[in-house]
């Protein structure tokens, strides 16, 4: 079978798609790749299809080595990917030889990179999704990040035309980050000068944070109530509990919880914090409904084929 | 009933502030009803709310709560709930924390396995990991608060009791809650279509099984 050998797996190396749907009443998160943005050009760079697996990597020292020949794309953080011994810049496709090896080094810019090759990764979808959350056990690979055994099937391809993304369309994972807001939920359980305190504020991202969530240090937002009856988790939401450090959920998130939240952040700010790294600054300011859904139909609509 | 946005695709419907019975199959008739329209993406039920996420393609926001508060439910019809059996084996070496209830609730343990084992119990959320059913009320005389130190490792298929409600630890993990029996029926189970076999809504009664049938049904001591 042709694939990638593992060389050294990286500290969490996940197979992840858009996200797995429909399970959320018994308790299963969506899961899926972080940032949506470089999933999505991963994917159109090599011309698959949108909901194509792909593989996020969260730290360097993963490398693979090519057991034939494969045309890849990588997008989202520089991890500083070296194709036999050479820097390979992300936003761009590459012909990958029989017997190649890839390594990504060390973090430059951005936290999680993403690797695509043509037609996807031979695996097996688990509950109608490749994506991996750790937590469920569920996932292509066994629910679990790579180990060295892991193999990566795919179909050899030769010949891909090589695409570079345009400069203009590659983020620049600046140090500062203003996150759209739409106020709801719990809002009205903050006081306003809590929310403007909120709006006013900088906060800093913890190095506690993860792909359930990114934990923000800064001014403390205290909420009127201490905790409500467990309900519903969206993504992206905001929860503050009574000790005032917001959390804004992402893909692995609870499905329900008891903390109040003011109100959530813009889907497709949370795929750029998603790549921030500990101690990016973060700014909120509010967005309204109508705006916030003629966003996010344009996000998606730039990537229909 | 009150409609609140929640996120830029997705709202969230409360009934009323406070756990019922009546709150509950409220939930659960309104539930029934989202789950018949067109580009739902996720529904996530709890005790008095329902996050709905939908598809912005199908329906701006305006349009998807137009849609939520047009929807009737019946308040009048009955509780028709499905009832799901699940066995338990209250024995002592599996049911860690069933001496100190009995110390602290004066009462024996066969009294307190009885008194767990003859409600019935409703599914009020689903949560926390896969196939965590919060389940109540449990009786007043053996509520008990949580655990002072929570435990690093639950075993899995525990069964648990805090305060009013009570749960079964699907996988092993951390827990605060105290640990009265165990189970044999998976609660979230890769090998069924369902994955999980109860639903919010559902109606719970626990049977108890001697130690030899709860071996023999596959548990783990």
């Amino acid at each position: 079978m042709s694939g990638f050998e593992i060389i050294n797996p990286g500290i969490l190396t996940l197979v992840q798609d858009k996200g797995r749907f429909s399970y959320a009443h018994i308790g299963v998160t969506s899961s899926g790749c972080m940032d949506e943005y470089a999933y999505f050009w991963a994917n159109k760079l090599l011309g698959n299809a949108k909901d194509c697996n792909v593989l996020e990597i969260a730290f360097p020292s993963f490398s693979i080595k090519a057991s034939e020949d494969i045309s890849i794309s990588i997008t989202g953080a520089d991890l500083s990917l070296s194709i036999n011994g050479k820097y390979s810049k992300p936003w761009s496709t590459y012909n990958i030889k029989k017997g190649d090896i890839l390594k990504f080094c060390k973090s430059l810019k951005g936290v999680r990179a993403y690797l695509a090759v043509k037609g996807g990764f031979l695996l097996n979808k688990d509950f109608d999704s490749y994506s991996t959350t750790i937590k469920e056990g569920l996932g292509a690979i066994k629910g679990r990040a790579l180990i060295k055994s892991d193999f990566l099937p795919y179909t050899p391809y030769k010949h891909n035309h090589k695409k570079v993304l345009k400069e203009k369309y590659i983020p620049s994972y600046d140090e500062t980050l203003v996150l759209r807001v739409l106020l709801s939920y719990q809002k009205d359980e903050f006081e306003e000068k809590e929310k403007e305190k909120f709006f006013a504020s900088e906060f800093s991202v913890s190095p506690e944070s993860n792909r359930m969530g990114m934990k923000l240090n800064g001014e403390k937002i205290i909420p009127k109530i201490s905790g409500i009856i467990s309900e519903g988790i969206a993504f992206g939401s905001i929860q503050i509990p009574s000790s005032g450090q917001p959390i804004i959920l992402l893909k692995d998130r609870q499905t329900i919880g008891g903390y109040a939240k003011i109100g959530s952040v813009l889907a497709i700010d949370c795929f750029k914090l998603s790549q921030a790294k500990n101690n990016t600054k973060i700014r909120f300011e509010e967005i309204d409904i109508k705006s916030a859904q003629e966003k996010m139909k344009d996000f998606y609509l730039d990537f229909d084929n | 009933m009150e409609i609140k946005l929640a996120s830029v695709d997705s709202v969230i419907v409360y009934f009323e502030n406070v756990i019922s019975l009546d709150v509950s199959l409220k939930v659960k008739q309104y539930l029934e009803e989202i789950k018949k329209l067109e580009g739902i993406i996720d529904i996530v039920p709890s005790y008095t709310s329902i996050l709905i996420t939908y598809d912005i393609f199908n329906y701006s926001y305006e349009q998807f709560v137009f849609i939520l508060e047009n929807i009737k439910v019946n308040t009048l019809s009955s509780n028709e709930s499905k009832i799901v059996k699940i066995p338990v084996y209250y024995g002592e070496e599996v049911a860690l924390d069933l001496r100190s209830i009995s110390e602290e609730k004066k009462l024996s343990i066969s009294d307190i396995i009885d008194i767990h084992s003859s409600s019935t119990y409703r599914v009020y959320a689903i949560g926390f990991a896969p196939g965590f059913a919060y389940m109540g009320e449990v009786d007043e005389r053996i509520n008990m608060n949580r655990l002072e130190n929570p435990r690093k490792a639950i075993p899995k298929n525990s069964l648990a009791i805090a305060n009013e409600q009570t749960a079964i630890y699907p996988q092993s993990s951390p827990g605060g809650w105290n640990i009265i029996g165990r189970t044999t029926l998976e609660m979230f189970d890769k090998s069924l279509d369902n994955l999980c076999p109860v639903n919010v809504g559902d109606e719970v009664k626990f049977f108890p099984v001697s130690k030899k049938e709860f071996l023999k049904e596959g548990g783990v001591l």
